[in-house]
This record gives C-alpha cells, sequence and structure tokens, in this order.
C-alpha cells in the first residue's frame, strides 16, 4: 500500500490537487461534509422513524420514498469526493488504520441499508404492520445509526491515526 | 479587563488545557461536531426543500416542520458546545481568525434569515402549508438558508487550515514537498494539511 500511494502521489491528477491544495483539498472536503450532512441526516431520519421518534405521521415507505434516494446519491457524491481526497493526498489517507477502518463500516452501512430498502419494498405491509415494533428490528435501527456515527469518527481521526499508537501504519513510515 | 484578557482566562481555564493536553479530546470533539453539524445542515435541508417544493411536498408545511427542527436544535445546541470547547484552546487565535470570524457572522445572518421567515411568511403559513409550492417570500429564505449553511460548512473547513497556518512560520510550500506526502509525528501539529 505504501508503494501505490507513493506511486499515485506522483501521477498527474494527484500532482495537480496537491499543487492547487490550497483551495482544493479544503473545497473537496467541504462538499465532502455537506454531503456527510445529507446521509446522516437520511439515516437518522429512517432509524428514528423506526424507532417512532420522528414522522409518526408518516408510513415507514413514505419515510423511506423521501430520505432512501438521498442517502444512496450522497453516497455516490461522497465516494466521488473521497476518492478525489485519496488521489490528493495518498499517503495521508492509505496509509492510516482509521481510513481502512471507516472504508469497512462504509460497506457495512451501506449493505444494511441496501438490504433494508429492498425488503421493505418487497413486504411493504408486513413491514409497517409488525417489523418496526420488534425489538430486533429497533436494535438494528441504533446499530446501524452508531455505524454511520463511528464512520464521521473515523474520518476524522485519519488526520490523527497516531492516535492509534502500534496499530497506526503511519507511525512506521 | 479587555478582550485579550478575556480570551486569555478563557484559554488558561483547566477544560481548555486539558483538551489541549489530551491526545484525544480535539478529535473526539471535532467528530462530535461534525456530527452535530451534519444533523443541523441536514435537517435544515430538508426543510429548505419542502419549502423550495421540491422535497416532502405531500406533508403539511407546519407538521414536518416542527417533526424536523427540534432535531435540529438538539444537533445545535451539540454543534454550539463542540464548538466553544474547541474555541477555548485557542480563544485568542481563533477569536483573530477572519476565517472564524466570518463563519460567525454567516452564522448570525443565517439566524436573521429564519426570523425574518418567521415575521413575514411564517405569519400565513396556515394559508400555504398545505400547498406543494409555497410563496415566493418562503422559498427566498429557503435558498438564502441553503447558500448560508453550505457557506458555513465550508468556512468551518478552512478555519483547521488558516489557524494552523497562522502558527506556523514557514509558508505553505507551492510544490510537492516530500514531508507533506508524509502524515507527520505525533507532535507536529503545526503542518497545515493535519487539521
Amino acid at each position: 500500500m505504501n508503494e501505490f500511494a507513493l506511486w499515485l502521489s506522483e501521477t498527474y491528477p494527484s500532482v495537480l490537487i496537491q499543487t492547487h491544495n490550497g483551495w482544493m483539498i479544503p473545497t473537496i472536503q467541504s462538499i465532502h461534509i455537506a454531503g456527510i450532512g445529507i446521509v446522516l441526516t437520511s439515516v437518522f431520519m429512517m432509524d428514528m422513524r423506526i424507532l417512532g421518534l420522528v414522522g409518526k405521521d408518516q408510513t415507514l415507505r413514505q419515510t423511506t420514498n423521501r430520505f432512501g434516494p438521498w442517502l444512496m446519491w450522497s453516497l455516490v457524491a461522497l465516494l466521488v469526493t473521497g476518492v478525489l481526497m485519496v488521489i490528493g493526498e495518498p499517503v495521508r489517507e492509505l496509509v492510516t488504520v482509521s481510513f481502512w477502518l471507516k472504508m469497512f463500516l462504509i460497506a457495512v452501512g451501506t449493505l444494511v441499508a441496501a438490504i433494508f430498502l429492498r425488503t421493505l419494498q418487497k413486504n411493504e405491509q408486513r413491514w409497517e404492520d409488525a417489523m418496526t415494533k420488534r425489538l430486533s428490528v429497533k436494535l438494528m435501527a441504533i446499530l446501524t445509526l452508531l455505524v454511520w456515527l463511528a464512520v464521521v469518527v473515523l474520518g476524522r481521526l485519519i488526520a490523527y491515526d497516531h492516535i492509534w499508537g502500534a496499530w497506526s501504519p503511519a507511525r512506521r513510515l | 479587563m479587555d478582550i485579550s484578557e478575556v480570551l486569555k482566562s478563557i484559554e488558561n481555564t483547566d477544560i481548555a488545557s486539558s483538551i489541549r493536553n489530551s491526545l484525544f479530546l480535539f478529535p473526539m470533539l471535532e467528530s462530535i461536531h461534525v456530527m452535530g453539524l451534519a444533523l443541523v445542515f441536514g435537517t435544515i435541508a430538508t426543510i429548505d426543500l419542502r419549502l423550495l417544493g421540491l422535497a416532502s411536498t405531500h406533508r403539511p408545511f407546519r407538521r414536518m416542520a416542527s417533526d424536523t427542527l427540534k432535531w435540529t436544535w438538539i444537533a445545535f445546541t451539540i454543534t454550539f458546545l463542540t464548538g466553544a470547547l474547541m474555541f477555548s484552546t485557542n480563544a485568542s487565535v481563533y477569536f483573530h481568525n477572519s476565517v472564524f470570524q466570518a463563519k460567525m457572522a454567516l452564522l448570525l445572518l443565517a439566524g436573521i434569515n429564519m426570523g425574518i421567515f418567521e415575521l413575514t411568511s411564517g405569519r400565513t403559513v396556515r394559508q400555504w402549508e398545505t400547498a406543494v409550492s409555497p410563496p415566493t417570500g418562503a422559498k427566498t429564505a429557503a435558498v438564502i438558508s441553503l447558500v448560508l449553511w453550505i457557506s458555513v460548512i465550508f468556512l468551518g473547513r478552512w478555519i483547521g487550515f488558516t489557524t494552523s497556518r497562522s502558527t506556523s512560520n514557514d509558508t505553505a510550500p507551492a510544490q510537492i514537498n516530500l514531508d507533506d506526502l508524509f502524515p507527520g509525528t505525533p507532535d507536529d501539529s503545526t503542518t497545515p494539511n493535519k487539521k
């Protein structure tokens, strides 16, 4: 990964971002944060609807119709800006434990969201009537929210990877 | 007592120095700040999109707004508190930082915009709250709100770059510097792109 990161840092797109890092990096990061706002709010609204704390005048389906597509499209926007940040600062991003742990949790969170939205579509009535009352479903809602909050923490920790001590590959550079 | 003494005394509080001396606290405060601002921005955007007639249009405005706004205020409180704690660690630098000042000004404008909305279109909400497309005044407030909050996010991110620069003596290198490609050592808090 070190060699890959170093190679990437010498490619044209990377050099381009580095040369303009004064404004490009903060701009990409800001768009990324605005995207995090949409993702986190969408997950929050759907999970809170399952927990019965928000949108009680709305069916579960109405809530997921409102926020599901926004979640998925803003994840795409985060992927694009995220890739640009990796291209711009390959070593800073890739040679950290925070980054890879974050990628793993994003995969888990996205998979859970996709499965949830799909099964809801298939068994709509059962979800509206019974599923949201189940304790296991409520726990899952809390757990997925925590996964996305952990993604936020890990995203911030990329800049502070030395916190992980010996676990951080950045230490060995 | 002038302002610089006030700022110094904020920096000298126990809580400010324990955040400075901790490896974890500042990044944790930043993380919680991001969570809070994410919900503030996302929930406000949800309401603004309703005002623009672009989303949640089947839902009466007052019902969706009251359902959403309580989370906005909880999230705003969290964001404000974590922001204040981060401010305390380096109060005099932030206070005199022009990006920080601009961010505070825009936050104030966002509040004023909300107040104007309440006093104008908000007064007649009963007449238009079920309409798919609210009146122009409400739409204007929504556009202003979105622009202001997105700008607040940009300025907030910029503070992290400008404050570390203003405390470091060397200017940021224009071209690739091998040192920049490597994450700094734990005590290397002055590297521009770290925060």
